[in-house]
């Protein structure tokens, strides 16, 4: 946009430029700008993103108090979120910790956390207390992220890569850039789940403003995070939905499961909506870069 | 775009497009319940809705058999019994064989999907164009690089797991595509559609696809995935979708990484999406090719198709070569 401004005339304050003082300069520079930016807002010159990616005028712009409804009056969910609560490292409060691997450094250390749980305290039977420490120790062998595994309910809603929501009547669905994972979600109760799976089997309904899923059916082979915790396939995981801005909702899920833990516990985070103009999910298909790990031990010649 | 100009011009295409879709001749000839009034419904938004769980299990070949050459259709009779001859094809469950070809003969009709029934059309191909039903001849330089590939196949069949399928590896299943043919079972595919997207996840494996239909430009051309880039439009009744961004990987019946992709989606009845596409890639083929498959409304729902997270078969085919090897230094060693 620079280009612009020797085009425009100068208002009277910027006559004898080289007169003025540094303050008078500056309004007068002020004032330039705003006339190129109102100026080429009229001829609709080119608006530009970050990138210099021309941004359509035929977008309106989404007045900043209004959530957008759909024809149904609930609240549209649809678009591009991302959680930034770093939870997937470990979902309760956290000091920094050093890298799994040492070659690493500082690349492989987890960043620090305040977690997303209520109480800040997962409530293990005592066995599973020891098991989730096992875990921990055991972590680059066992964590399920690792291998390129589906990530299961919640833990793929506060990963470190977007997710995206397209919400019809019949079905919410939700599509995850990691591993290419996907969710449907039932807005029509078809029963009970047929067969465990690894993102479970999720049925929806509307209270008032919030979408609430509840998510049965989930096998035992996922994690909380990274840090270990985890469940066994009695998890019943009640979650809800609910925008607070244009931009940003509160994801909280109610966690029960009577074999691991002693009573029921919640976790709760904001997830962001991503508003850069042309953001998309792209394909992460990370079994390739799994497979040194889960059949390099066959190679024909080993890599060196 | 809520603007009321552009809804006039939309309708506006709508009726010419309706017109146009009745004199389109391979499309005409495709119906032979020729419904050419149904009335498609529409989505809030005011689009054909083109949503559901949709199957393309048809029997039918992609490309025209030989002995059938110059036949375009079959007729009634003649579809039933191609369809008897081609269902106990399918069927290798005849176990009055040696107990080699027995355990070779893992799959039969307990595991198969591939349907019953070929295109409701009666078409002995599901490639409508060349007229002849079959692949274009591949360019030289694709000639060269499927028997690069096929010879380095036979040197290095399983050296590491770079070296097998795409679909063996659970990375991608090449009939699910783009674009999308009829494959052994989980021939399912759901559709679901906003007003800025169009979402189809394949079955099998569980591969999203996202097209956006707000006329942003295609991904930057040095990003490659084995999905592409789509990019959807509407003409009419008919969802259309441009693909390109391939890599070298998916080998789409001798395709280059520059095909260019264009798929057509257009609800023809209640329970029919007829699907269509055709390839543009003359680095790989003399002409274009076009694919037409009525895909039909699914029966129930679809479920997780979780590949990689239980794929034995591939350390079994592994450590299988492995053995080999061990067995055949061993065997030049002699009995000593």
């Amino acid at each position: 946009m620079a280009f612009i401004l020797p085009m425009f005339p100068h208002p009277g304050i910027c006559a004898h430029f080289k007169e003025l003082t540094f303050d008078q300069r500056s309004k007068c520079l002020h004032i330039r700008i705003e006339f190129a930016v109102l100026f080429s807002l009229m001829l609709g010159l080119c608006a530009c993103d970050g990138a210099n990616n021309p941004v359509s005028n035929d977008r309106q712009l989404i007045e900043s108090d209004q959530i957008v409804r759909g024809a149904d009056g609930r609240p549209k969910l649809d678009g591009i979120w991302q959680s930034l609560a770093g939870a997937n490292w470990d979902i309760r409060a956290h000091a920094a910790a050093s890298p799994v691997l040492d070659e690493l450094g500082a690349l492989g250390a987890a960043p620090p956390g305040l977690g997303i749980i209520e109480d800040n305290e997962i409530p293990y039977q005592s066995w599973a207390a020891e098991q989730q420490s096992e875990n921990f120790a055991n972590r680059l062998s066992l964590d399920p992220e690792v291998k390129c595994y589906l990530p299961g309910v919640p833990r793929a809603n506060y990963m470190d890569q977007p997710f995206q929501i397209f919400q019809t009547t019949d079905f919410v669905m939700i599509t995850y850039q990691y591993a290419g994972a996907v969710r449907t979600i039932h807005m029509n109760d078809p029963g009970p789940s047929p067969a465990d799976s690894w993102m479970g089997w999720s049925i929806g309904h509307w209270e008032g403003d919030t979408l609430v899923v509840e998510v049965t059916g989930q096998n035992d082979q996922t994690w909380f995070d990274r840090a270990g915790n985890f469940h066994s396939n009695a998890l019943h995981v009640v979650e809800r939905y609910t925008m607070m801005s244009p931009n940003h909702l509160i994801y909280e899920a109610e966690i029960e499961d009577p074999e691991v833990f002693t009573r029921s516990w919640k976790i709760s985070l904001p997830l962001y909506r991503r508003v850069e103009e042309t953001v998309q999910l792209m394909n992460f298909k990370c079994v390739e870069f799994a497979e040194e790990i889960l059949y390099g031990d066959l190679r024909k010649q080993p890599v060196e | 775009m809520n603007r009321p100009m552009l809804i006039s011009l939309d309708h506006m295409v709508n009726t010419v497009a309706a017109m146009l879709l009745v004199a389109v001749p391979h499309l005409v000839q495709a119906q032979s319940t020729d419904d050419s009034n149904y009335v498609v419904p529409l989505t809030p938004d005011g689009h054909p809705d083109l949503q559901g769980i949709w199957s393309n299990a048809v029997i039918t070949p992609l490309q025209r058999p030989l002995e059938l050459a110059g036949k375009a259709f079959l007729s009634e009779e003649e579809a039933e019994e191609y369809e008897q001859a081609r269902v106990a094809a399918n069927n290798m469950d005849d176990r009055n064989v040696d107990s080699d070809t027995d355990v070779r003969r893992a799959y039969n009709h307990f595991w198969w999907d591939r349907g019953t029934n070929i295109v409701v059309t009666r078409r002995t191909s599901l490639i409508v164009d060349p007229a002849d039903g079959r692949i274009p001849p591949l360019t030289a330089a694709a000639q060269r690089r499927a028997e690069e590939r096929a010879e380095y196949g036979r040197l290095h069949p399983a050296d590491g797991p770079e070296d097998r399928p795409l679909m063996e590896r659970c990375i991608h299943l090449n009939s699910a595509g783009p674009p999308m043919l009829p494959s052994a079972y989980n021939n399912n595919y759901h559709l679901v559609q906003t007003s800025d997207y169009i979402l189809i996840i394949n079955e099998m494996i569980h591969d999203a696809r996202i097209i956006p239909l707000d006329g942003r430009p295609q991904l930057p051309a040095n990003i490659r995935q084995l999905l592409g880039s789509s990019r959807g439009h509407w003409e009419g009744d008919t969802l259309v979708v441009e693909t390109t961004n391939f890599t070298n990987k998916t080998n789409f019946r001798g395709a280059s990484e520059n095909m260019h992709l264009t798929e057509r989606f257009t609800r023809v009845d209640d329970d029919i999406l007829m699907y269509e596409f055709t390839v543009n890639d003359p680095e790989a083929f003399e002409l274009p090719w076009t694919v037409q498959i009525p895909s039909v409304r699914a029966d129930g729902l679809m479920y997780e198709y979780a590949c990689h997270e239980g794929n034995e078969g591939l350390r079994g085919v592994l450590a299988g070569a492995r053995n080999e090897e061990a067995l055949a230094r061993e065997a030049q060693q002699g009995p000593n």
